[in-house]
């Protein structure tokens, strides 16, 4: 009996253990945060000096900012354009991609490259491309008869030019997700619907789209909170100009936290912000769910 | 021998008092183990200085502190450049939150220096008996004024400066019939009439007269509508007797000036920095620039290529010297230094003749000491380095930045309102400035 009690606290205490870096790194770099930056909402706070007791002035201030919540419809923008890009190229990407075509690998490859390609060396690299007398692009379009565009200095381009560049950066990873699920979907499926002489559009619209539904709210609802914490594209490309047109939310946080030092400010933003982006995953994990049953 | 189990409550009260038994074992440890021989012993003190991160100013910094530590084998010198980070001002900020700062640091922005002084992190200078000897002897009357914070007291020596000039390419000036640099707005404006061109005739601009950041980061501002509110205001700053003071007809004249300068298309409304140099490549005809360009040009000019520098542009009817904007670096003394006085006596020694030539010599930024250009010591460099001569010359008009918590804040504001009325032509400048002002007031009430 004492024999089993010791191994069954030996057992404990060994997993305890292993528990421990997970449970430790929780605390200090979530859990403390999170906390800190709740106390931090009810105070003003320059890092440097003392903080002090701000009552509720924080959240007066978000009331009143419009700059915050020009932020917050500048990001919305962005998702409104990338998420649909990004959701039908890598559909047709991932489609193309699971036919049996030669060099597969090399096209599967090459599609996820630039995921693991570090966000800064992107952002400087197509802020070249976009450049609005010397870039490539617009070399090429001057090549072609077109007019040269105003890709990051016109306030209408700005926020769409990022988020072309954000679909670019971004796709492979979906397209491995969709992959993953166009091959889970049943063969015989197909082979019973070209039996029934339904066409590939139809065979699309009735067989694939619902049975890769579940890949489909996963990619929504990543992409979606991918695109919310949009930062540093406009931080590096456009300093969130044209006259404010690229300030995303997180860029405007992250100027109130570290180059204003309105530590309190911005951690009423974060929450608000926080707030914001759960809303707006649960409407449309709610959306997806009842648009496509499954 | 009877054995009993002890009690779960002594049990505690054992963890307990061997667990404050070891503390206190730790603590003493760690303290007498941290104290430097110089406190206990009386025999050597260590100073840890960071000085600036780039090579020209690590050599520089490495020289000073071996010469100082071959003489002074009492007061140990660590130097090291200033840990990596985007911006020395963040790593310089984390240091005071965490309490790391090194006892001397030579590369702090003056704009920072009333943010530390109130949150009590430096070292008031004018604490030390022989300060005022040494600030007469440095600085001139104006320069001194300018070293005082708010409060009237001194936090900083400031050590050294990079007045913003205009640099211009001269063959293009004189092919395009111009025998002297723009003076004037009009004169700039009617130089970039033409020499602003499509040369390859695609319908394109290529060839323009100037450039400025157009990025709306708020310290882009000191190099174009800062410089050029100094000069036309002649070496006004945004402050006055603590009041903002910048919504009046200079500054409008300078909003106005450059959104010509946009609107005509004298200066592209891109970013041409992560491409080959637009200057030294014969893209733009001039931009305003430090010194630091003189040693650039040097190194990466392409054969034949011809510049010179000249005071920044200023509206017409002005007279008397061109201000603009100085672009300081100081040296401040954190307090957390536990030897404050022997930190005093090192930066004195960062700054003297001597080292003041080494820090023209080795670094081509010019020292902020009086009759720089009158002294025997600096004559013959200035004698090898004609272009620093000139530079030498415009640093004894310059203006700094004001002291405020808040000045990020407030050139954010102008540099918003600059990108809307300057670069996009969204507002005219009167309405720019207004709002620019009364966002800056807005700002500094909150105080």
């Amino acid at each position: 009996m004492n024999k089993r009690i010791k191994k069954l606290t030996g057992e404990r205490t060994a997993g305890y253990l292993f528990v421990s870096p997970y449970f430790i790194h929780l605390l200090v770099f979530t859990a403390f945060p999170l906390l800190f930056s709740f106390v931090l909402i009810f105070h003003k706070w320059n890092i440097i000096s003392a903080m002090e007791w701000a009552g509720l002035a924080n959240f007066i201030q978000l009331a009143r900012d419009r700059l915050f919540f020009r932020s917050i419809g500048n990001t919305l923008i962005f998702l409104l354009i990338h998420i649909p890009l990004q959701i039908v190229i890598a559909l047709l990407l991932a489609e193309f991609l699971n036919q049996k075509i030669r060099f597969r690998g090399f096209f599967r490859a090459s599609y996820f490259m630039p995921v693991v390609v570090s966000g800064v060396v992107v952002t400087i690299l197509w802020q070249q491309l976009y450049g609005q007398d010397t870039g490539v692009i617009n070399s090429l379009l001057a090549r072609l008869g077109m007019v040269k565009l105003p890709w990051l200095t016109s306030i209408r381009l700005a926020m769409p030019s990022i988020a072309i560049m954000a679909t670019w950066k971004n796709v492979g990873l979906y397209i491995v997700l969709f992959l993953v699920g166009l091959q889970s979907v049943p063969k015989t499926l197909y082979e019973a619907a070209e039996v029934e002489g339904a066409s590939h559009w139809q065979q699309f619209r009735h067989i694939t789209l619902p049975m890769i539904n579940p890949t489909m709210i996963m990619v929504v609802i990543l992409s979606t909170i991918g695109g919310f914490s949009l930062f540093i594209e406009p931080y590096v490309m456009t300093g969130g100009g044209p006259v404010n047109s690229t300030l995303s939310a997180m860029l405007y946080v992250y100027k109130q936290a570290f180059s204003f030092y309105h530590m309190g400010y911005a951690a009423t933003l974060g929450f608000f912000y926080a707030l914001v982006v759960f809303s707006v995953v649960l409407i449309q994990k709610k959306v997806v769910e009842s648009e496509v049953p499954y | 021998m009877h054995l009993t189990r002890p009690d779960k409550k002594s049990d505690i009260m054992y963890l307990l008092r061997s667990g404050t038994l070891h503390a206190v074992l730790l603590f003493v440890t760690l303290f007498f183990s941290c104290s430097d021989v110089g406190e206990t012993g009386g025999e050597r003190i260590t100073l840890t200085y960071w000085s600036a991160a780039n090579q020209y100013e690590i050599d520089l910094a490495a020289a000073i502190v071996d010469e100082w530590n071959g003489r002074h084998p009492e007061i140990e010198v660590k130097h090291q450049p200033i840990p990596e980070g985007s911006s020395s001002e963040e790593i310089v900020l984390a240091s005071v939150v965490g309490k790391t700062t090194p006892d001397v640091f030579s590369n702090m922005w003056p704009g920072d220096i009333e943010l530390y002084a109130q949150a009590d992190a430096l070292v008031p200078l004018d604490h030390f008996v022989d300060y005022d000897s040494f600030a007469a002897s440095r600085y001139s009357p104006g320069i001194l004024q300018e070293s005082l914070a708010n409060d009237g007291r001194c936090y900083h020596i400031l050590w050294k400066t990079n007045p913003i000039m205009m640099a211009y390419n001269k063959k293009w000036l004189s092919r395009a019939g111009f025998d002297h640099p723009p003076e004037t707005y009009e004169e700039f404006l009617n130089m970039g009439e033409t020499i602003t061109a499509d040369t390859d005739g695609d319908g394109y601009t290529d060839r323009w007269m100037g450039i400025t950041q157009i990025l709306v980061t708020w310290w882009q501002r000191f190099f174009d509508y800062y410089t050029l509110y100094i000069a036309a205001s002649g070496g006004k700053t945004l402050v006055e007797n603590g009041v903002i003071d910048f919504d009046n007809n200079t500054s409008v004249a300078v909003f106005r000036f450059l959104q010509t300068v946009f609107s005509r298309g004298y200066f592209p409304r891109e970013r041409m920095d992560a491409r080959s140099d637009a200057f030294l490549h014969s893209i733009v005809a001039t931009r305003f620039v430090g010194p630091w360009e003189v040693v650039h040009a040097e190194k990466f000019k392409p054969e034949g290529f011809e510049y010179d520098f000249a005071p920044v542009p200023r509206p017409e009817g002005c007279s008397g010297p061109v201000y603009t904007y100085g672009d300081y670096k100081s040296i401040v003394l954190f307090k957390n230094s536990r030897h404050p006085e022997e930190a005093w006596r090192f930066a004195k020694h960062l700054v003297s003749r001597a080292n003041d030539l080494k820090l023209l010599e080795m670094t081509n930024q010019l020292p902020l000491r009086k009759g720089l250009t009158q002294d025997t010591l600096f004559i013959p460099y200035f004698e090898r380095n004609p272009m620093m001569e000139r530079f030498a010359r415009q640093a004894q008009y310059c203006r700094g930045t004001d002291y405020s918590p808040v000045l990020k804040e407030i050139f954010d504001a102008i540099s918003q309102e600059f990108e809307a009325s300057v670069i996009y032509g969204l507002k005219p400048p009167e309405e720019a400035v207004r709002r620019a002002a009364e966002r800056a007031r807005l700002i500094s009430d909150q105080l």
